[in-house]
């Protein structure tokens, strides 16, 4: 009886749907016809592509823009390029375009070429200060000159400007950059970022006189005055439906080839999050592809891989002689073994959660996940407690309790019952979080669980160089494209660790490895001897290693010596290793790695504390030395002859990103659910009633039968 | 004839069984609008005191939630008190607003959701040009005038999110007289706010 009345109510749903679809199919339709007349908000229909203009009000399809990559990676070096293709599809005549791309690189990457492409000339882009650069690029967009403009926005974050895009024109801005290799457990990955994540941008907004606002979905604000530059528009994830310009290709489409050369015979080749293809070349080389021809820009691209069994690389140098400098790279593996094993210490470990908006979806789940085998492997000599955050922060004990069954049972029902909501307001957290201090015997750790989806950065590094004093921070990140620039400074400011957990298959043995490590660090008080004092080595100061982590180093100077030695404390033993430097095949770009090493370290410098003005002229000689893009720098290209008529005005356009994958977009700018089951509930009950009625009646005529 | 000839016993059991399962469902499905008119009454008084300067002021001890906007509605007799966030735990209560779109008493674009049969049936009945009043925490009350009401499938749909440009858009679940929940179509009601 029940079930009969659920499948009359599901039928009457189903055809209620389906009038439902077809009145919204002619609204697709129209939008189809006209993509490129500016519309109103309430012009919208179901799922309709958004972005706003510098027009309060009006709205503009954007061009679409390809992305291709090609990265070649030579031992611990990865060379990339990345070519885009901006397209200006209006078939109007009189519809010049400037196009905005906001996209991410890795945080390490160095940015080092800038060509535009026109059909078949190429035109070299030219480093200039950033201001000069800009002036260059706005006057050639003036006299209707073709321009391009790299800037970075953050040191993960960069912009692309292109103007004079003629109707039905394409234009190709090709930039190089280089990053290293990451080497942790004895595993190499590279990581390409495809999304700029939406960021929680706090503060109030505000208008700023000398600097035009960007075109992103935030205004500037007082606590990040660049807010407008780093937050591109949105793209909905399901406008891969509807796409005016190509019904089924995914906004932002990017190709992705890789010539990977490790450098020792592979054991293991890994691509978590894509799937490739992979052809290897008789010298042991591997050239990798995507399986799909192109993929949305919507999760990080990574690739690791491991090498066979017993031939993992102890010591790796490069050098290179360039001008009158010496360049070295090392590497060096601290020994792993039993016997050099130290003893878990007993730890006051602080975890920190973000239950922010942005973590909604699967990062909130992952980490919660994370958590709760975090809590797991805590031992009785340690002591924690359970910070969350989002608009507000709450505590789960008011100080840090010792592991008991009744203070674990706490912490993993308070774990369960967390729901993503809300800003991200991390500094009240991370206040919290290094508030405490822990007795002298425990070793306190913080550790962060978040997607780091913050403008603020700044602030945020000063409180946690300020504040850190006895505790150690290590920062997880969480999701398809955490902000990584903030989480890895955040923990190189913090003395720890920065891990990316990409996936929910990841979080079990990630979170195992990074509990391993934080049991038992490995390597303390660091320093390479030998080194005389024209040398300059990055990172100045070596921070402690943790289990499976290498030493690793770039040296400059007019004469490098012939051997270092590397010297270090094994729990309480100390440990020596030399390295030779002579002798090594020369390799190009570890110039370009040093110099973004020192401008990382100048950029650092005044954080802690240096002058503006000193800092900017120090980046500005290594920067233009090295052609390298920074926050004071930006790379120009120019071409000559001017070719939008002069009497025809430009639009500015800025390019949508995808969301990162996973994020949920309803928990952004979506629609709740919101039907009760009070009627269906009420109905099913009277239905009941009435069938009770019937058997009743039944059992009254067989009783008179009988 | 009948193959299956039941004992009276039997269908004694199973008639108290149906009387007890319609009665709970009865009282389950009765108990979410009494819910929602209860707790209505219960957020007014808590309304009452949010304006006379208080935050965060909790209608019943252990609420999660607290009362941010009043909405009224002249030509439907609509007088209700809007929520924090849009949750499944407060619409049982009241219409929710929605956290990640702008905050109450700003200039942009407000979004407030409510259960299609209980607190926004009355979205239905709204036409263009209706006035709809939303009254913030300070005592300020903004006049909106209804624009556009349309249906969105929820899985495409999207609202942009003006900054400077009033807006009141009031989300409910469609279509309306259906029982079952769980629907993925909105219906969604956007105003403009009158200058001022």
């Amino acid at each position: 009886m029940t079930r009969h009345l659920f499948l009359r109510a599901t039928l009457a749903l189903g055809l209620s749907l389906g009038a439902g679809s077809l009145s919204l199919a002619p609204a697709c339709g129209n939008e189809l016809e006209q993509p490129d007349q500016t519309i109103g908000l309430n012009e919208v229909k179901g799922g309709r592509l958004l972005f706003k203009t510098n027009q309060p009000g009006r709205y503009l399809p954007a061009p679409t823009l390809k992305t291709e990559v090609r990265i070649s990676v030579t031992g611990l070096i990865a060379r990339a390029t990345v070519s885009q293709e901006f397209l200006n599809p209006s078939p109007d005549k009189n519809s010049w375009t400037e196009g905005i791309y906001v996209f991410p690189l890795p945080e390490t990457a160095a940015v080092d070429h800038l060509r535009m492409k026109i059909g078949e000339r190429i035109i070299e882009g030219q480093i200039k200060e950033k201001a000069e650069a800009k002036k260059v690029y706005e006057q050639a967009k003036q006299e209707g000159k073709r321009t391009s403009l790299v800037e970075q926005e953050r040191p993960n974050i960069f912009t692309t400007s292109v103007a004079n895009i003629g109707p039905g024109e394409r234009i190709t801005v090709e930039i190089e950059y280089q990053e290293t290799i990451r080497y942790d457990q004895g595993a190499f990955s590279l990581r390409f970022p495809m999304v700029v994540g939406p960021r929680y941008i706090p503060g109030t907004a505000v208008a700023m006189e000398d600097q035009p606002p960007g075109n992103g979905w935030s205004l500037d604000t007082d606590r990040v005055p660049d807010a407008s530059r780093i937050t591109p528009p949105v793209q909905h994830p399901a406008h891969t439906l509807i796409n005016p310009i190509n019904p089924v290709s995914p906004i932002n489409p990017v190709s992705l080839s890789i010539d990977l050369a490790p450098g020792f015979p592979l054991g293991k080749l890994e691509s978590p999050y894509h799937q490739i293809l992979t052809i290897a070349e008789p010298d042991g080389r591997q050239h990798l592809t995507l399986r799909e021809d192109t993929v949305p820009a919507d999760r990080d691209f990574v690739l690791t891989w491991k090498p066979a069994h017993g031939q993992a690389p102890t010591v790796s140098v490069f050098r290179e002689q360039r001008g009158n400098d010496q360049y070295a790279f090392l590497m060096a593996m601290p020994p792993v073994g039993s016997d050099h094993q130290p003893t878990a210490v007993a730890r006051e470990t602080i975890f920190v959660i973000d239950t922010s908006g942005s973590m909604s979806g699967t990062s909130i789940e992952q980490a919660k996940a994370a958590l709760l085998l975090a809590l797991n492997r805590l031992t009785s000599q340690d002591r924690f407690n359970v910070i969350q955050f989002n608009s507000v922060t709450h505590v789960l004990f008011s100080q840090a309790q010792p592991v008991k069954p009744e203070t674990l049972r706490k912490a993993v029902h308070y774990v369960e019952q967390l729901k993503a909501n809300g800003g991200t307001e991390i500094l009240p957290a991370l206040k919290m979080a290094l508030k405490g201090s822990a007795p002298t015997s425990l070793l306190r750790q913080v550790i962060f669980l978040t997607d780091g989806q913050v403008g603020n950065e700044d602030e945020l590094f000063e409180i946690i160089r300020t504040q850190l004093g006895t505790s150690r921070l290590f920062t997880i990140g969480i999701g398809s494209a955490p902000n990584s620039h903030f989480m890895r400074k955040a923990a190189e400011f913090g003395r720890g660790t920065f891990t990316h957990i990409g996936s929910t298959s990841e979080v079990q043995a990630q979170m195992d490895a990074i509990f391993r490590k934080l049991e038992r660090p490995v390597l303390t008080d660091l320093r390479i001897e030998g080194l005389d004092g024209q040398i300059e080595m990055f990172p100045a100061r070596i921070p402690d290693l943790y289990e499976g982590e290498p030493v690793v180093v770039v040296l400059k100077g007019p004469a490098l010596p012939e051997t270092v030695t590397i010297q270090g404390m094994i729990g309480s033993a100390p440990w020596t290793t030399s390295i030779t430097l002579k002798n090594h095949e020369p390799r190009e770009g570890l110039s370009v790695y040093w110099a973004r090493q020192k401008v990382a370290a100048l950029m650092d410098q005044q954080r802690y504390g240096q002058d503006e003005t000193a800092t900017k002229q120090a980046v500005l000689d290594v920067a233009l030395a090295h052609h390298l893009v920074s926050k004071y720098t930006s790379l120009v290209a120019v071409d000559v002859t001017p070719v939008r008529p002069l009497d025809k005005t430009l639009q500015a356009h800025a390019m949508k990103t995808n969301l990162p994958d996973g994020q949920d977009y309803q928990a952004i700018f979506g629609l709740p659910q919101t039907a009760t089951s009070g009627q269906l509930q009420i109905l099913l009950g009277l239905a009941t009633l009435l069938a009770a009625r019937v058997t009743w009646a039944v059992r009254a005529s067989r009783k008179r039968v009988a | 004839m009948n193959p299956i000839r039941p004992t009276p016993r039997t269908l004694t059991a199973l008639t108290t069984y149906l009387l007890v399962i319609g009665m709970w469902q009865l009282g389950e499905g009765s108990w979410i609008y009494a819910k929602a008119g209860l707790a209505q009454h219960l957020l007014q008084r808590a309304w009452s005191r949010t304006l006379a300067g208080e935050t965060g002021v909790k209608p019943w001890p252990w609420a999660d939630t607290w009362p941010v906007a009043r909405l009224i509605v002249p030509s439907q007799n609509i007088d209700q008190i809007v929520l924090e966030g849009a949750y499944g735990r407060t619409l049982a209560f009241g219409p929710g607003h929605v956290e990640s779109a702008q905050p109450i008493g700003s200039s942009g674009t407000i979004i407030l959701t409510g259960h299609r049969d209980t607190h926004f049936r009355f979205l239905q009945r709204l036409e263009r040009n209706d006035v709809i009043e939303l009254e913030a925490p300070t005592g300020i009350r903004r006049r909106y005038r209804v624009k556009e009401t349309r249906i969105a499938d929820s899985r495409s749909a999207s609202i942009g999110i003006e900054q400077d440009q009033p807006q009141l858009v009031l989300v409910t679940c469609y279509p309306f007289d259906s029982p079952m929940p769980g629907t993925v179509w909105r219906y969604v009601v956007i105003t403009e706010g009158e200058p001022g």
